[in-house]
């Protein structure tokens, strides 16, 4: 039995189903996140198990415990919020303290503790503050130093890096990993930003139009995803829409190409079946003409576009009318010139195979 | 041209003039030994402030009506404090049905509205017709207005929901967050709107006139008692009322400014001793 359980939780406003049949186990320790788009329903999802929400349907159990009624005030469940909400009238040192002070707990272990967390999360000078004094990464800290001050069951973060610039968002993000890690806390994260989720969690619940799409480890999420949405909305891929002609060899057709995938697909596959062919670009190896290349699929294209992201250089290409996207080592950029022809490949192990009827 | 010019300035004077005139004499009047048949005042004197603070009645009708503006903005508050909170919370769709019941008491004429709580609680089990409490009980709601805007307004400047949901998740039951958490950052707003109801109860006639009476005089009643015998000693009472009044606005000025100066954060830091206190009076 897991720690944190949803079994079949169902939430509906009005006419507008905001999660439907979800069922999510998370163990003890584990760091899961909600990675969607906004709207999926994936900060509700975390508003009911914190108890801001009533589910319509279906149970959240904490410890074997059905916590489904119980207010959230009694759920002992850490929360950090997006916009911080940390207490304006009260100091760094009181908002930490406020949550000791509400359980009662004894002046000393009011003291001791909060010193404790101001120091975990890096601002033991800052005590004397007031929220409106810190900056917006520091809020955040004291947030989540607030939320862990009362040492609760589960902690629960909503989009708590969004409203900060890119900088701090990174560097926070690894500081709650290293927090989480080091404290042993069971967490549920909620985030719209795939980079965050994948970077930092245990496994990623991806939600789409209120249902899972997937569970998986973040690697598992990338390399494999299950559906359509999840190869989409997941990093960047080119999709090679064809016909599969030979499941147990792994061949499927593309315009006037062959493209040879991963052999033995699953039963659900059909020779015949219209079929989507993903592959990241990263996978993609891009050569000038006459050059040797490696991998099962070769095709030919003309170089559209070149773009500087970073370590990376991404190639917009074009094989025909079909538009492909390819990434090289940044300092291979001299080798590339617009309008050339190259030469690619990729290899049958970096094809993602997914039914075209999935939306 | 030049007439266009001096326009605005001798509008500005008139309103000035029409503003502040009666209000000087008034002060003027109340320190002139008679001032009925001269353009003058026939000396000054401070015999009526003398006569007024000698009259056995002052204490006790300056004492009503501070007893009964404070319990007014006692009630005023308790009762408009948890209701205002709690439909900015909950029932966000219920805002401009509150908005409009705060603001009916405008439109309803004080003599209406006293002959209407004297009809309708004259009988029955609640004997509170002419009697202080029910005194109270119509200012808090002839007051309403000023009490309800000040706090909506400090509501809907900080973020009650998210605010609320924190308290919760950190074990705080409802009063508790109420009390510790949004209690100390609309505490400008219940303030100044606790000082506005003040101010207009204490110089309050009509509802303490039809309502109570001479049962229990308040200042307002002594004070028209003395228009009828010695504009002077009158007009003494009314300086002193109007310094209760302004003082009580430059409070509410003076806190109002600080609520601004607190929430762009330029407050002078407190010790983490103080920092899990209420911010009450921590100026």
């Amino acid at each position: 039995m897991s720690y944190l359980e949803l079994e079949s939780v169902a939430k509906s406003y009005g006419a507008i189903e905001a999660v439907r049949n979800f069922n999510l186990s998370v163990e003890k320790g584990e760091f899961v996140s909600l990675l969607g788009p906004s709207g999926c329903g994936k900060t509700t999802t975390l508003r009911m198990i914190a108890g801001f929400e009533q589910p319509d349907h279906g149970l959240v159990r904490l410890a074997g415990e059905d916590i489904t009624a119980v207010p959230p005030h009694q759920r002992g469940m850490g929360m950090v919020f997006q916009a911080y909400a940390l207490f304006p009238n009260m100091t760094a040192w009181g908002n930490v303290a406020f949550g000791l002070r509400v359980s009662k707990s004894s002046q000393e272990v009011i003291e001791g503790r909060t010193e404790e967390l101001l120091e975990l999360v890096g601002l033991q000078d800052a005590g004397g503050k007031y929220p409106a004094e810190l900056s917006g990464g520091q809020q955040q800290r004291v947030a989540l130093a607030r939320a862990l001050a009362i040492e609760p069951k589960v902690l629960l973060l909503d989009e708590p890096l969004s409203a900060l610039d890119a900088v701090v968002r990174v560097s926070l993000r690894q500081e709650i990993r290293r927090i989480q890690t080091q404290l042993g806390i069971t967490t549920v994260y909620v985030t719209h930003d795939q980079e965050e989720a994948l970077s930092i969690s245990d496994r990623v619940v991806v939600m789409r139009q209120a249902e899972i799409e997937q569970i998986g480890t973040p690697i598992e999420i990338y390399t494999s995803p299950r559906t359509h949405f999840v190869a989409t909305f997941i990093g960047t891929t080119t999709q090679f829409k064809g016909l599969l002609e030979d499941r147990t060899n792994g061949c499927v057709r593309f315009e006037d190409q062959r493209i040879t995938v991963s052999p033995d697909l699953p039963s659900e596959f059909q020779n015949g079946d219209r079929v989507v062919v993903f592959v990241r670009p990263e996978a993609i190896e891009v050569a000038r003409p006459g050059e040797n290349v490696e991998g099962e699929n070769q095709l030919t294209a003309r170089l559209e576009a070149v773009t500087l992201l970073g370590p990376v250089i991404r190639l917009s290409l074009k094989h025909g009318e079909f538009g492909l996207l390819a990434d090289v080592n940044t300092n291979e950029r001299s080798r590339f010139n617009r309008g050339e022809e190259v030469l690619i490949s990729f290899p049958a192990e970096a094809c993602r195979v997914l039914k075209e009827d999935e939306s | 041209m030049k007439q266009r010019n001096l326009l605005g300035p001798a509008s500005i004077v008139l309103f000035l003039v029409y503003m502040f005139l009666p209000i000087l004499a008034t002060y003027v009047f109340s320190i002139a030994v008679r001032w009925d048949r001269s353009i003058l005042p026939e000396g000054l004197t401070l015999d009526w402030y003398r006569t007024a603070f000698q009259d056995r009645w002052f204490l006790i009708v300056f004492r009503h009506s501070i007893t009964i503006s404070a319990a007014s903005v006692l009630v005023s508050t308790l009762l408009v404090v948890p209701t205002a909170y709690w439909v900015h919370l909950r029932l966000p769709r219920a805002r401009p049905l509150l908005n409009l019941i705060t603001t009916l008491p405008f439109a309803i004429p004080a003599v209406v509205l006293a002959l209407g709580l004297i009809k309708l609680y004259g009988q029955g089990p609640l004997q509170l017709a002419r009697t202080p409490p029910m005194l109270v009980l119509a200012y808090v709601i002839f007051t309403l207005p000023f009490m309800y805007r000040p706090v909506a307004s400090s509501l809907e400047a900080i973020d009650i929901r998210r605010l609320t949901e924190a308290s919760q998740s950190l074990g705080a039951s409802w009063v508790r967050t109420l009390v510790e958490v949004i209690f100390p950052n609309i505490l400008p707003g219940i303030l100044s709107g606790g000082l506005l109801v003040f101010a207009t109860i204490f110089g309050e006639f009509t509802l303490a006139t039809l309502l109570v009476g001479a049962r229990y005089k308040t200042f307002p009643m002594q004070l028209v008692y003395y228009t009828r015998r010695d504009g002077r000693i009158a007009s003494a009472y009314s300086v002193i009322s109007f310094t209760v009044a302004w003082a009580t606005s430059l409070i509410i000025l003076w806190i109002t400014t600080w609520g601004t100066r607190r929430s762009s954060g330029r407050r002078s830091p407190v010790g983490r001793a103080g920092g899990g206190a209420p911010a009450g009076g921590k100026a």
